[in-house]
């Protein structure tokens, strides 16, 4: 088992390599790539500038704390707000397809054609949706909110279905010699027993979208990335990158928001529920832990 | 037609069967048994006998619909919203949701939501966690439980559900005798509303408890005795037993 594994992931390996080799033609493009990026780093990028976080000239300010004018603020809040609706939207949406979508809860004929529209709505990148929208209701956020659910049902129903299908058998089974209904088996037993990954891939979602309204926004559809945008266009790219570091902390607060909310639904919650503070130390430990 | 006995959905006639087996063969792959011909009728409970691997839990499968018959006829003639119960050997329970979420899915498959009667249901399913010695565990999510508490529960829903024919898959299996006990105590409450069984089963004192009928499957066939039958002419559960009955 072990031997073809290692067999397995050499093959995977080798057939990489050659698939490279064949896509690139002119290797000598890397000559001098990392001065290029040290360059562009040091000179551009660094130190950020975290004049993103005072408050922007116009409009006038009218708040006691500056920081809440500001630009950082401003973008990461609407981008969150964003990321929440579409997530929350998406995710219901998905879940009424997915459970049409599941082979072990419906008939192939049913199963099927669910599948083909989550894999149409799955198969246009939130970019293009986003694209889509503001050509057709305009910039803002409403377009980058259409945007991101409609992707968001796409994704998430995929990760749901096949979920679904993983779960164990037997509970479904009771359900199905019982005669209970498909509404009935799928919120109170299909739910309840895949809540955990339920939770974890809407978390991920969560993040996942956030993280992509940078790039909705660069095309109009609001957010942190309208900001980004602009500054790149400015070349302030010491500004993109206080954004960015902006966003980087705002993906951890999720993760650890993630960590939290599985919890309650899984077995290790049985034992012990961690703390904010017990999360954080331990995010702080592995990551020492794996740098050293 | 003079009434038998009270169903908990209502008067069952004696000659009304609640399940026919017409020449079954059972099976994934290859058959396991074959030339099943069988019927139940309300009260009856059948303990289904036979070594490892033969074919028990194949059956029972089959006559819940989970399992294709690869030839013959089951026609279940129960109301096909509740009137069925299910004990699998793993027990089938929702592992992440409370023991009084597990045990009132029996009750909303006889009483759906929809339909209303949101007050028997309470009532049901109060009855029967007192039943089975668990109401204490109520809040309790599943995944907590003991193996001997589990099994409660899975008879539990059952019990809240009122089935007309109950599949028990080896439901007493690895209990203590103080489980059992209150386990067959709740089954028997079960079989008072006229419920009908089909136990898969291997302790002989069990069998004796409970059945009515034994089926015993051996050399890919299903040999059908009555009690006093299976009694009289075999010492229990055992591999490679002598059919002493008439082949069906």
């Amino acid at each position: 088992m072990r031997k073809s594994f290692i067999l397995a992931i050499l093959v995977l390996l080798y057939l990489s390599c050659i698939t490279l080799y064949n896509l690139v033609d002119d290797w000598g493009r890397l000559e001098g790539g990392w001065e290029n990026l040290t360059i562009f780093v040091t000179e551009s990028m660094w130190p950020p500038n975290w004049s993103v976080l005072e408050a922007q000239s116009y409009p006038v300010c009218e708040k006691d704390i500056e920081f809440f004018c500001s630009v950082g603020y401003l973008g990461m809040v609407e981008t969150i707000k964003i990321a929440f609706v579409s997530t929350i939207l998406g995710f219901i949406g998905a879940l009424c397809l997915s459970s049409f979508a599941a082979r072990n809860l419906m008939p192939m004929y049913i199963a099927l054609p669910c599948r083909l529209i989550l894999a149409a709505t799955r198969s246009l990148p939130s970019l293009i949706w986003a694209i889509l929208f503001v050509i057709v209701i305009g910039f803002g956020p409403l377009a980058g909110v259409l945007a991101m659910t409609f992707y968001t049902i796409g994704y998430l129903g995929k990760l749901q279905y096949e979920t679904f299908e993983g779960m164990p058998s037997d509970a479904l089974e009771v359900s199905k010699a019982m005669g209970l209904s498909h509404a009935t088996t799928f919120t109170s037993v299909v739910i309840p027993e895949t809540g955990n990954h339920l939770l974890s891939q809407l978390m991920f979602m969560f993040e996942y979208n956030v993280r992509h309204g940078t790039v909705i926004g660069i095309v109009g559809a609001g957010g942190i990335g309208y900001y980004i945008n602009t500054y790149m266009k400015f070349l302030q790219y010491d500004k993109v990158l206080a954004l960015l570091i902006i966003i980087f902390v705002v993906v951890v607060v999720i993760d650890l928001m993630s960590l939290m909310v599985r919890s309650f639904v899984t077995d290790e919650g049985d034992v012990r529920r961690p703390t904010w503070l017990k999360a954080m130390i331990k995010l702080y430990r592995s990551r020492n832990s794996s740098s050293q | 037609m003079e009434p038998l006995r009270i169903n908990w959905g209502g008067y069952m006639e004696q000659d009304t069967p609640l399940l026919v087996l017409e020449n079954l063969s059972i099976g994934y792959n290859a058959v396991l048994a074959s030339g099943i011909s069988a019927s139940i009728h309300a009260g009856e409970v059948i303990a289904v006998l036979g070594p490892s691997g033969i074919g028990k839990t194949t059956l029972v499968r089959t006559i819940a619909g989970l399992v294709e018959p690869i030839d013959g006829r089951v026609e279940l003639l129960v109301d096909k919203r509740g009137g069925l119960g299910y004990i699998p050997q793993k027990l089938g329970l929702v592992r992440h949701a409370s023991v009084y979420h597990n045990v009132n899915l029996g009750a909303r498959a006889s009483l759906p939501v929809l339909k209303g009667g949101s007050d028997e249901r309470k009532k049901r399913v109060n009855s029967a966690l007192s039943a089975l010695g668990i109401e204490e565990k109520t809040t309790e999510p599943v995944r907590r439980l003991s193996g001997g508490q589990l099994r409660r529960v899975a008879t539990a829903r059952a019990l809240a559900q009122r089935p007309s024919l109950l599949l028990a898959d080896e439901f007493l299996s690895e209990l203590d005798h103080n489980t059992v006990d209150v386990v067959i105590a709740a089954v028997k409450e079960l079989l008072d509303a006229g419920t009908s069984i089909i136990m898969v089963e291997h302790h002989e004192e069990n069998v004796t408890l409970l059945a009515t009928r034994v089926w015993i499957i051996e050399g890919e066939k299903l040999y059908d005795f009555s009690i006093d039958e299976w009694k009289s002419n075999n010492s229990p559960v055992q591999v490679g037993l002598s059919p002493g009955g008439e082949e069906e």
